[in-house]
């Protein structure tokens, strides 16, 4: 009777054990998370100890950060900005953790839910991606930032992308842009000049063609290379007619398959193909064999964005000239396809919100060091204050139009994730010669949307 | 007191059932109550974010029927399966015959078929992707060099070939797994059976055919279930290599959960489908043990 009691209790004690175990290495897990940015920040403790005496008065908050992206070294988000930032708020001490983009997800997904949030985190503007700015801002999840003093001097098309019922949530780090890279020593050779619409950019890879020149490639294989012409052409051909198709398309009072609206579009890009100026083993490369082709100096022309800028720009097998233009419009009158950059929001259940505001104004009112060491990345283009006349002279055509309001966003961060991959995979049948049509794309298209916003 | 309940199970006394508990608490928090989920999940309307989901009853599972995606994605996993089952499994044991031979250099070329099986997918992908690459991959290259057109080869952008060129890379992974648990399975055949074999006049094919193949029967079973599963989980070159695509040529069931779960956010509708894969690849395999096993004792 004792052994039987015995191994009841140790049995009891096991199962206690086990379940206890989970819980710790539970926090431990959180903790090795965070391990990246306390030693990014415990440099900087021996030096603000000195400081602490002067800010005795007021207290010592730690405000916490989430990005995505990997840290490189002297990475800006995990090791000069908190530096920045204690140096001008000695009170406050910034840890930032940077995760890869898919644990990125998981673990805001995870931290909202639980209520344990980050202070500051990574949002995408409009409906792009699983931590965009509307679908949190709907949740509640969001603190209206409205009352920033620096949104003014980020312009209109920053802030309309960070905008839900009416307030602004996010805010934007610099622009991306789509446009059309091209050589311009085959261009010159050819006597060509960067065309003004789109019946000369057709003129253009008519001459190229036939001086036996491939005009285009795309690494289609990557299907989502697609979206960077299509998005172009929308943005001439869709925007400008009606501003707020988009925002239609939720309420039902547009629809992709409108006349002259997604089918013109489409119908455009296929032109492109169909005409043999787009590589026509365009399905089977890859996005960055298809770079390395254009580098290589055995195309014309790519349409990419301003983030592949580097890879394109890289030496090939032949040295040339690189241009950028955004694709023409029919009628000449050119917009740009350009999208704010996703950026820092604050977590509405905060417990610091002044604090917290107080960091972005500084980072973000175009003149501290904390703006100038963001500028000095390199990785966006600076559309105001510090290092605006920095970036390259190329993007130079499509920040005037951005700054004269002729620029729109990316056409899938309206949509709800998802519909850009139904347009992919049917224009990629249309071009396979699968049979499918452009009303077929246009209908697939228009279907997936009414079931993405059923469901979300 | 009684010595012994009447009743009790001899293999398992009633008091042991305490110990298994501890194994039993993890096995269900972490494994059943998932997938418990998983099926609770798939009549709603959950899209991984927001937690005031409504239910939908069976709509996930009519949709996912009436758009076709369903169909098309087991069918495409179906044929990956059969290519790498048949595949994998010939040229397996192809490959362990002839290294069980006493040859020269053996445990070189044993450790060369086992090389790529020790490369991750991506890497394997990326290598496959640039032979592959129209124009001027090595494929097209080997063409050109024995004087065909090797221009026109553009198997991974092509509808009708997406698929088997990927599956083709999946048995240049794996073939040297298979390779090694045949030659594992060879080697336990009995040298004196052979023998005796060949002095009542057998031929080299009737030696495989009537002693090697019956007395590596499980070896067999072993290899074709893994595979099976492999096959049926076939994720990996889909993503890597094609994204699913041309168009929607390459889309397997477990591509398609993934893109509708992280790339749609329809966590409800990814479960719909995770739910139909479940079942499907369960009944599968029960299928498939009960048929080995009966061959097995038959031969």
């Amino acid at each position: 009777m004792k052994k039987k009691f015995l191994s009841l209790v140790l049995a009891a004690g096991m199962t206690m054990s086990l379940l206890a175990g989970c819980g710790n290495s539970e926090a431990t897990s959180t903790q090795s998370q965070d391990t990246q940015a306390q030693t990014a920040e415990s440099s900087e403790e021996t030096s603000s100890e000195a400081t602490e005496a002067v800010a005795a008065t007021a207290d010592d908050v730690t405000i916490t950060m989430m990005f995505s992206g990997v840290a490189s070294e002297n990475d800006f988000e995990t090791e000069v900005l908190p530096k920045l930032i204690k140096e001008k708020f000695p009170n406050i001490t910034l840890e930032v953790t940077k995760l890869p983009d898919d644990q990125y997800y998981t673990a805001l997904k995870t931290k909202l839910a639980s209520g344990e949030c980050p202070d500051i985190i990574l949002v995408q503007p409009k409906y792009a991606g699983s931590n965009s700015v509307i679908e949190l801002a709907k949740a509640g999840y969001l603190m209206d930032l409205s009352d920033l003093s620096f949104l003014d001097l980020a312009g209109d098309a920053a802030k309309e992308a960070f905008t839900y019922d009416g307030k602004v949530y996010g805010v934007a780090q610099g622009v991306s842009i789509l446009g059309t890279y091209y050589n311009k020593n085959m261009f010159d050779e050819n006597g060509l000049e960067v065309p003004k619409t789109w019946d000369e950019f057709l003129d253009c890879c008519e001459t190229l063609k036939n001086a036996g020149i491939q005009p285009i490639v795309m690494g289609d294989k990557d299907a989502y290379v697609m979206q960077f012409g299509l998005y172009q052409i929308a943005a001439n051909e869709v925007y400008p007619n009606n501003a707020s198709f988009d925002d239609q398309l939720r309420t039902g009072e547009t629809s992709f398959e409108d006349e002259g609206t997604w089918d013109k579009v489409l119908e455009m890009y296929y032109e492109l193909y169909d005409k043999g100026y787009v590589i026509e083993s365009s399905l089977g490369l890859g996005a960055a064999q298809a770079i390395q082709m254009f580098v290589d100096g055995e195309a014309a022309m790519t349409f990419d964005g301003s983030f592949n800028a580097a890879a394109l720009t890289a030496d090939g097998k032949v040295d040339f000239e690189r241009g950028y233009f955004p694709l023409p419009a029919v009628n000449g009158d050119t917009y740009a396809s350009m999208a704010p950059g996703g950026g820092p929001a604050v977590y509405a259940g905060t417990q610091h919100p002044d604090e917290v505001k107080a960091i972005l104004e500084y980072w973000f009112d175009g003149e501290s060091p904390a703006y100038q060491a963001f500028a000095s990345t390199g990785n966006v283009i600076i559309t105001y204050g510090y290092g605006a006349d920095q970036n390259d002279a190329m993007f130079d055509a499509f920040l005037d139009l951005y700054n004269q309001g002729k620029a729109w966003y990316w056409c899938n961060q309206a949509w709800p994730s998802g519909t850009e991959n139904e347009m992919e995979s049917l224009f990629g049948s249309m071009i396979g010669g699968q049979g499918t049509t452009v009303s077929d794309i246009t209908s697939g298209m228009q279907m997936k949307l009414e079931e993405l916003l059923e469901a979300n | 007191m009684k010595k012994k309940f009447r009743g009790a199970s001899l293999v398992m006394p009633d008091r042991m059932y305490f110990f298994v508990t501890p194994a039993l608490v993890l096995f269900l928090v972490f494994w059943v109550y998932p997938v418990l989920q998983l099926f609770y999940y798939s009549v709603t309307n959950f899209n991984g974010v927001n937690y005031n989901y409504d239910f939908v009853g069976f709509k996930n599972y009519a949709r996912i029927i009436q758009e076709g995606s369903l169909i098309n994605a087991i069918k495409n996993t179906f044929i990956y399966t059969v290519i790498i089952v048949v595949g994998s499994n010939l040229l397996g044991l192809a490959l362990a015959m002839l290294l069980n031979m006493k040859i020269i250099g053996k445990t070189v070329f044993r450790t060369m078929s086992y090389i790529p099986a020790l490369f991750s997918a991506i890497v394997v992908g990326f290598i496959w992707s640039y032979v592959y690459m129209p124009g001027s991959g090595m494929l097209a290259a080997l063409l050109n060099a024995v004087g065909l057109d090797g221009s026109t080869v553009n198997l991974l952008g092509n509808f009708k070939t997406a698929l088997y060129s990927i599956a083709v890379v999946d048995i240049w992974k794996n073939v040297g797994t298979t390779m090694i648990i045949y030659l594992a399975g060879l080697q336990t055949v009995d040298e004196s059976l052979l023998e005796a074999g060949k002095i009542d006049g057998c031929t080299e094919w009737q030696l495989i055919r009537k002693i090697k193949l019956p007395l590596i029967s499980a070896t067999i079973t072993i290899n074709v279930v893994l595979n099976v599963i492999a096959g049926l989980k076939s994720f990996d070159y889909s993503f890597i290599m094609t994204n699913g695509g041309p168009g929607k040529a390459t889309q397997t069931l477990m591509y398609i959960i993934f893109k509708t779960a992280f790339n749609d956010q329809m966590m409800g509708k990814a479960s719909a489908f995770s739910v139909v894969s479940f079942i499907l690849i369960i009944a599968i395999t029960i299928a498939m043990l009960r048929f080995m096993n009966k061959r097995e004792v038959e031969l």
